[in-house]
């Protein structure tokens, strides 16, 4: 799918075909039978919930919420935090998870969940234009919705997002659970040094049809490299992009930073990568 | 299980300068991760042995890209410069600015 600057935009479905909730009541925007391994993922996923209901805030450097609170908060803080949506009619452990998440200083759950829809993954991708970024002007103008003083957003050569955000749950707290994660949130404090980041199979997270809740945009290659194309679109040429076609072996990337108070680590992004050459 | 170039490879070549790269220079790096860095390479604590392991091998890159490790460095950094070698000399410059990278 070739896109250029000048060409309107697509129509935005808000991401909702994407959207599934094994066990909360989403509707299916269109009917369709669904696929053995689609029953196979929501079942695995099923599964998975457990270890969101034992996530401990805390151990991932986060402030603990309770389940009230964390309604609450998601109540209040929705219209001017619309990645809120996502959770709103999610499980009691979901929206603590995410409560959570959302008063620490990471993005993973703001540009890396399904809030984020199509588009606005491939438009991030192909002109830098961060989901994060609220105002519209500043959005096209790819302003950094989160960082201060209107910084230029950076993006690599992908865009990609878990769409489920039960499924985005599950694979933070899962791996939040993981050994070298926790090497890294257990990690004493250390000036201006930061542990580097784990990178663990999807299907090791959310079962080995996990890869179904992720979907992402990449740069095509130009002249070969997709270097080069990185390059060209940071210099604000056009360039050409594409969805990526399977993330059936892919990663989930958890990359460290310290937590606001600078008194310990906690998970500053998770993000789901395709495997190579997909 | 950790899928990451220099934990699977702790003894491979340039691990530790593909580690660190990746940890702040990756576009998903946390909001002040440039300046931690540059604080950290300038000016180092007596323990930071890593630090010092990412220079050397920072000056053994810039002195031979070629022996990068096969595209392992732009997967782990996704940089905008175009190629190992432009985010190379960029990053010496950043982080040790006219300080010659051939050094002791």
């Amino acid at each position: 799918m070739r896109e250029l600057r000048d060409r309107p935009d697509e129509a935005d479905d808000g991401g909702r075909a994407e959207r599934d909730g094994p066990g909360a009541g989403a509707v299916r925007e269109r009917s369709e039978v669904r696929s053995r391994s689609e029953y196979a993922a929501d079942a695995e996923l099923a599964v998975g919930l457990e270890v969101v209901r034992r996530f401990d805030a805390r151990r991932a450097g986060l402030t603990e919420v309770s389940t009230r609170d964390a309604a609450a908060y998601l109540d209040v803080r929705q219209a001017e935090r619309p990645w809120l949506a996502a959770a709103r009619d999610r499980s009691p452990e979901v929206q603590r998870l995410f409560a959570a998440l959302d008063q620490g200083g990471g993005h993973g759950h703001i540009r890396h969940e399904g809030w984020v829809t199509e588009e606005m993954s491939r438009r991030r991708v192909a002109y830098l234009e961060d989901p994060a970024q609220l105002d519209p002007a500043k959005r096209a103008a790819a302003i950094d919705g989160l960082l201060p003083g209107d910084q230029r957003h950076r993006c690599g050569s992908l865009a990609t997002r878990i769409v489920n955000p039960d499924a985005f749950a599950v694979a933070f707290a899962r791996g939040a659970e993981h050994s070298d994660v926790r090497g890294a949130l257990d990690a004493e404090i250390r000036k201006s040094r930061v542990p580097s980041p784990v990178v663990l199979p999807i299907a090791s997270l959310l079962g080995p049809h996990g890869h179904r809740y992720c979907t992402g945009w990449q740069l095509e290659a130009v002249e070969g490299s997709v270097k080069t194309a990185r390059e060209r679109r940071d210099a604000s040429a056009d360039v050409t992009v594409r969805q990526v076609e399977t993330f059936d072996g892919g990663t989930v990337i958890f990359a460290f930073g310290p937590n606001r108070a600078r008194s310990g680590y906690e998970i500053v992004s998770m993000y789901v990568n395709p495997p190579d050459g997909a | 299980m950790n899928e990451a170039y220099w934990a699977k490879n702790p003894n491979g070549p340039f691990a530790t300068l593909i580690a660190v790269a990746a940890t702040y220079c990756h576009p998903e790096a946390y909001d002040g991760a440039d300046a931690d860095l540059v604080d950290r390479a300038r000016s180092p604590e007596p323990d930071d042995e890593e630090i010092r392991l990412f220079k050397t091998e920072l000056r053994e890159a810039l002195a031979d890209p070629a022996r990068l490790p096969d595209d392992e460095l732009f997967k782990a950094v996704d940089y905008g410069d175009g190629s190992d070698e432009r985010f190379l000399r960029r990053l010496w410059r950043d982080l040790y600015g006219d300080e010659p990278t051939a050094g002791a």
